[in-house]
């Protein structure tokens, strides 16, 4: 799931002061999920961005409501006439959102309320937790399901660096050291006698360093473009 | 709370209307044979909606005051607290509102258009009668009621007692069906003052709610002459005011309700000794069991598992009864068959025997018409259609039902008057009558029973036995207002909670998290089981794409009110305008008088409340927010406390985001009783904030 | 000879061998340089250089080798993987090679959360690079010397010869990891490993005996590092702060023991303390010299060059040979 939370109301309301019709749009999957940017987190930020407006002496519509996603046009473009109709939509979706929307909106302004962190787990109500790096090539099965890659503060390959104090990492103490739990876990399942091999440099083409990532299902994209020869 | 509100009838009727009808009823509501939403009223009792309360209370049931004072109250029987404590005094709870909602009941009373052009004659003004004439009168109709006795009611009015039902108390509820503009013809009696032809010629459509008149009589010797009568003749002088002469010893034959009611009549008639007999045992009886034991304590004694076998008379006199032990009442089968020892006779004196064994109808009337009544003696009817073998003349209540509550008559009234309509508009009727067979949520699993806190069940106070005898006055005394919210407050809510709106819900499991009751179970979405559903609103706030509504309230209603309840604001205001939060539980909404800066809004649990709320309250400019909760230890529901808290500091954080002091919110709690009062908790707040300053 | 450094010449030589580090200024003069390496010339058979330690921006470690060398000390050439891809790296150590510099020493590197010490701001907000880590990097570097090649495959036109080092902590968590760490380094082609500071020859031996079972002290020349205590309060710090370090508590005492001596007297305090440091850091030296498997020590007198003399001197190792 991608984890996000929601700015500051000053920076939000730097954004969105000059602006005459704000909407604050609401996405109700993933950064709801996370209480950033569902449509319960928009309607706090519209009311908070009306009270601002109002400390300020302006004369600001703002108003809220949300969709499933911003992130697949199905779900928004039945309301996007609606949209259109504010200067500004402030999108307290990820930053998938705001860029797929920014695209498909027109002359209107999407700006950010959410900042967009990470792909985590919820290990309690409230809690989010960085798991994945989404690098494109995928190594758990070498470090015991504990990712290296974003759970280790170098992203260190071969094993911990010099920093590791019991069991935390040398950048802050509320951080578990990845290759502690890594070998912990592969002592427990035995196979720490693997971690002994040595993993070379990595391609990271297939992450974010390789540029802008696109995946296409090939059969799913190919009878698309016979229904749109169809049509 | 002594303002007399609106009732918001339309919005709050049809808002929940149409999903409370798509879901499992409340157990209270379903057991009702009209399914009164028991749950909904007794919520808004709960909350001083005493108005509100009277919509939901008469909407399926035109003899709510009547049913308030004599129903059997299935509802009860039903309700779920009686796997925790004991059930909610649904009917008493009726009573109260009925009684607070008055001046607004008579202000409602206005004539019905009359834009159906058609017009319907109804036979008796029983309960079926008076449900009927109600319908359709609401439809348009132009409805006529024929009574032989002098005033309406049926057997409300000529044999329930007064002292179970004054006829004040009906009165009301006549006077709200014929105040809708009903026609009516009281000493009216059909094969005597009009004929059956008369009628159906008269109209386009007759409904026949003619009741069960006549008593069933015994034969066996000596029955037959003075000393002997009848329990509906009886009871029908003594409701008509005929002063009766019964003797000092009054032998009742019978052992079912209106037998208590003969028997007690008599005892207020001043007989002395008034003994009855029945078939049965205790358990076997018939009567409620409040019925009897009310007898009791008034004096009655009740002779079991005997048969009567002769009267016995000196010279025409009756000197008593002659009477057989029985073997068994009912057969293998569980059919009415008993069996009598008849080497064991024994002997009951007495002045005057009353027969009170059973009803029939009286249908006489039908001879000479096209309405066929069977070999024994019954209406022909179509159950499917409620239409006699006439076109256009249909039937209800006892008359065809057989002998049942007043309120079964009432749905039986229903039916025959949709049954009426159908047919005048030309529509098929078959599979178009209302059903009031619903499916019911489960009993409460365990776990949920020991998460809900016992609360006994306020009392309902009597005349003292010795006293009610003596007249005729009602013996049951109404709730006060705080017995009335206190037992209101019981109430869980059954069916009112949350519902999912799936088409929002991305399963984020936050409500599966907050429930303290695991209600909700989250897979593709949330579904909540109605079951273990408290309806304490503690899951709405939380939910972060606001999928989840609830059935008692809505939870929009704060946030969309704010601005008329802060209204617009006196720059140059003395005195803090502060929304204050109260929870209206546990009579707390008798403590609300509140200095008119305090502004207030009351939540029927502060769990409800929403961090939007509170920042809605500051957006229309309140210069403080005071959340109350209830006294400690007497929150009604689990897991309140730290949620509301959480919910208060996460808006002080917000506050402070823009620059407004995080100490212009406070959580408090407070109490209706001594200690600290919640206009104390809000005056006291209200000067702090005034130390802060007034918001500009 | 893989490098032809003084320092692999005394490794093969057989003979203990002694590292010392230089920290490069937070500036532009190369006198600080200079100075230190003055200090240190003679007294080691090749100095580190460190290439921004604690991610504080500093003098870079190739450029101080220069300058350092031009001294006549043999510098080792420090490499992070914190702040360079692999294309600067090995751009950069083709540019070292081709200034004379021998040896290399890989290593992970500080976060850059720790730039922000002290009285320093530091770069926390800095972006981090770890394209490789130093396993990886000890692989580039022998890949680049042995076969000629790039790490992505692409021919040398002459390849650097570097000795090549890594650093190692035998007393980090997770503690049975660490011999696997070491055996990686070597396996990817460690010449020579510096360890972590030891103060607890217990512990450090009873590691030694596990990387002498995996006979890794023949086939990588291990130093064991020894940080100059200066104070009771150094030792302490380093005792609850530094991650794979732990420090006996009769050290502390003796340490303490020295403050003591000087009452209230500040100077005389430090002095007291800084001669037990000194007294400390030899007997360590020993013990340290004196586990089977180690090859040599790496002194590290942290802004306090001025000391290795006396403690080299006073550990007996002086003068240092020539090869």
């Amino acid at each position: 799931m991608i984890v996000g939370s929601q700015k500051p109301i000053e920076e939000i309301w730097d954004m969105v002061k000059d602006s005459k019709k704000v909407l604050v749009f609401g996405c109700n999957t993933c950064i709801a999920v996370c209480h950033a940017g569902g449509d319960k987190e928009a309607e706090t930020i519209a009311m908070m961005l009306r009270m601002r407006a109002s400390q300020e002496g302006k004369n600001i519509e703002v108003k809220h409501f949300s969709v499933m996603r911003h992130c697949e046009p199905e779900y928004f473009v039945p309301v996007m006439e609606e949209v259109k109709k504010y200067d500004l939509v402030l999108s307290t979706a990820c930053g998938v959102g705001v860029n797929f929307l920014s695209e498909r909106i027109g002359d209107v302004p999407v700006y950010p309320g959410v900042n967009t962190s990470f792909y985590g787990g919820v290990p309690a109500s409230g809690v989010f937790t960085e798991l994945c790096g989404g690098c494109g090539d995928c190594v758990l099965h070498l470090t015991g399901g504990i990712c290296p890659i974003v759970r280790c503060s170098k992203s260190l390959m071969n094993g911990p660096c010099g920093g590791t104090k019991d069991g935390k990492c040398e950048v802050s103490d509320e951080i578990d050291c990845a290759w502690y739990l890594i070998v912990e876990r592969m002592k427990k399942l035995g196979t720490l006698d693997k971690l002994a091999e040595i993993q070379p440099p990595r391609n990271w083409s297939s992450s974010a360093h390789g540029g802008p990532r696109r995946i296409v299902v090939e059969h799913l994209q190919e009878l698309e473009q016979k229904e749109d020869n169809k049509g | 709370m002594s303002s007399v509100q609106t009732a918001d009838k339309d919005n709050y009727l049809k808002r929940i209307a149409e999903t409370k009808n798509k879901r499992p009823y409340s157990p209270c509501r379903a057991a009702c044979p009209v399914n009164t939403d028991a749950q909904a009223y007794v919520g808004l009792i709960a909350q001083g909606r005493y108005n509100e309360a009277f919509e939901v209370i008469t909407a399926p049931n035109p003899i709510a005051s009547v049913c308030s004072l004599i129903c059997h109250h299935p509802c009860e029987q039903a309700c779920r607290r009686c796997t925790v404590d004991e059930p909610l005094a649904i009917r008493h709870l009726k009573r109260f509102a009925l009684e607070k909602a008055l001046d607004y009941r008579h202000s409602r009373r206005k004539p019905v258009k009359k834009t159906k052009g058609k017009s319907i004659g109804i036979i008796g003004s029983g309960p079926s009668g008076l449900a009927a004439a109600n319908d359709l009168a609401n439809l348009g109709y132009d409805v006529t009621i024929y009574e032989r006795h002098p005033m309406l009611g049926g057997m409300l009015s000529s044999t329930i007692p007064p002292y179970r039902l004054p006829r004040k108390t009906l009165q009301e509820d006549i006077e709200d069906v014929i105040s809708k503009g009903v026609e009516v013809k009281t000493n009216c009696e059909i094969g005597k003052d009009i004929t059956i032809n008369d009628i159906t010629a008269k109209h386009d459509a007759v409904i026949i709610a003619a009741g069960l008149s006549l008593s069933r009589s015994l034969n066996i010797p000596g029955v037959e002459g003075e000393g002997v009568v009848l329990a509906i003749p009886f009871l029908t002088d003594v409701s008509f005011g005929k002063k009766l002469d019964l003797g000092s010893k009054v032998l009742v034959i019978g052992g079912g309700n209106v037998a208590m009611d003969v028997a007690r009549t008599a005892k207020r008639l001043g007989v002395k000794n008034v003994e009855m007999v029945c078939l049965e045992s205790a358990e076997e009886m018939p009567a409620w069991k409040w019925e009897v034991d009310e007898a009791v304590e008034e004096g009655v004694s009740i002779l079991h598992r005997q048969g009567p076998k002769a009267v016995r008379r000196e010279g025409g006199k009756v000197k008593g009864l002659e009477v057989l032990k029985v073997i068994s009442v009912f057969d293998a089968n569980g059919r009415f068959n008993p069996v009598f020892d008849n080497s064991q006779i024994s002997f009951i004196e007495a002045d005057n025997i009353i027969i009170t064994i059973g009803q029939m109808a009286n249908l006489l009337f039908l001879k000479d018409s096209h309405i066929q009544v069977d070999e024994r003696g019954r209406v022909v009817w179509d159950p499917e259609t409620h239409m006699s073998s006439a076109k256009g003349v249909f039937v209800a209540g006892e008359v065809v039902t057989g002998p049942g509550s007043a309120i079964q008559a009432v749905a039986s009234g229903h039916r025959a008057a949709v049954a009426a309509h159908l047919y005048l508009q030309g529509e098929k009727i078959e599979g178009a009558l209302p059903v009031y067979d619903k499916e019911k949520i489960l009993p409460f699993p365990t776990d949920v029973v020991s998460n809900i806190m016992p609360e006994h069940r306020a009392k309902i106070h009597h005349l003292p036995p010795e006293t009610r005898c003596s007249s005729f006055s009602h013996f049951e005394f109404g709730y006060d207002e705080i017995e009335a919210l206190k037992e209101a407050g019981r109430c869980r809510g059954c069916g009112s909670g949350a519902v999912v709106d799936t088409s929002k819900c991305m399963a984020c499991l936050t409500c599966q998290r907050v429930c303290p009751y695991g209600a909700p179970k989250v897979t593709a979405w949330s579904e909540i089981d109605p079951a273990r559903c408290q309806a304490c609103g503690l899951c709405a706030p939380e939910c972060p794409a606001q999928a989840i509504s609830m059935l008692s309230y809505n939870t929009m209603d704060i946030r969309k009110t704010m601005p008329s309840i802060i209204g617009v604001l006196d720059t140059k205001r003395e005195k803090p305008v502060i929304a204050a939060f109260l929870c209206t539980h546990h009579v707390g909404v008798l403590g609300f008088d509140m200095p008119d800066n305090i502004r207030k809004v009351p939540v029927h649990c502060t769990s409800r409340i929403d961090i939007t709320d509170l920042l809605k309250a500051f957006e229309c400019g309140a210069d403080g927010v005071a959340v109350v909760r209830c006294p400690e230890g007497s929150c009604k529901y689990k897991g309140v406390g730290k949620r509301v808290a959480a919910r208060v500091n996460r808006t002080k954080e917000l506050i402070s985001m823009l620059g407004i002091d995080a100490g212009r919110i406070e959580l408090f709690r407070a109490g209706s009783g001594n200690g600290n009062s919640y206009a104390s908790v809000c005056n006291e707040f209200a000067e702090r904030i005034k130390e802060i300053a007034l918001r500009k | 000879m893989k490098s032809g450094s003084n320092l692999e010449k005394v490794i093969l030589s057989g003979q203990p061998a002694v590292t010392a580090e230089l920290g490069p200024p937070m500036g532009a003069d190369p006198h600080e340089v200079i100075k230190k390496a003055q200090l240190l010339r003679g007294f080691c058979d090749a100095a580190n250089i460190t290439d921004c330690q604690t991610a504080v921006v500093r003098m870079s470690s190739i450029s101080a080798a220069v300058l350092a060398l031009s001294e006549g000390l043999e510098p080792v050439t420090q490499m992070t993987c914190r702040d360079r891809n692999r294309i600067a790296m090995q751009a950069d150590l083709l540019g070292a090679a081709a200034l004379g510099l021998k040896n290399c020493l890989c290593l992970a590197g500080d976060h850059q959360k720790f730039s922000a010490a002290g009285k320093l701001k530091g770069h926390p907000g800095a972006k981090n690079v770890y394209d490789v880590d130093t396993v990886q990097l000890v692989g580039i570097l022998k890949k680049m010397r042995d076969e000629g090649l790039q790490e992505g495959g692409d021919k040398l036109e002459a390849a650097p010869k570097f000795f090549i080092g890594a650093s190692w902590t035998p007393m980090g968590d997770p503690i049975d990891f660490r011999p696997i760490n070491l055996l990686k380094k070597v396996n990817a082609g460690a010449d020579f490993i510096q360890t972590q500071g030891i103060y607890d020859i217990e512990l450090f031996r009873s590691q030694m005996e596990k990387i002498h079972k995996m006979g890794l002290h023949e086939r990588t020349a291990i130093l064991g590092g020894i940080i100059v205590p200066k104070s009771a309060m150094m030792l302490k710090y380093m005792d609850s702060s530094v991650a794979g370090v732990s420090v006996p508590k009769k050290l502390i005492e003796r340490m303490n023991k020295a403050k003591e001596a000087a009452g209230d007297d500040k100077k005389k305090a430090r002095e007291f303390q800084e001669a037990e440091g000194i007294k400390l850091t030899v007997e360590l030296i020993h013990q340290v010299l004196e586990t089977p498997g180690v090859k040599g020590v790496h002194i590290q007198a942290i802004e306090w060059e001025s000391a290795i003399e006396g403690i080299v001197k006073a550990a007996g190792l002086y003068p240092r040979p020539s090869v």
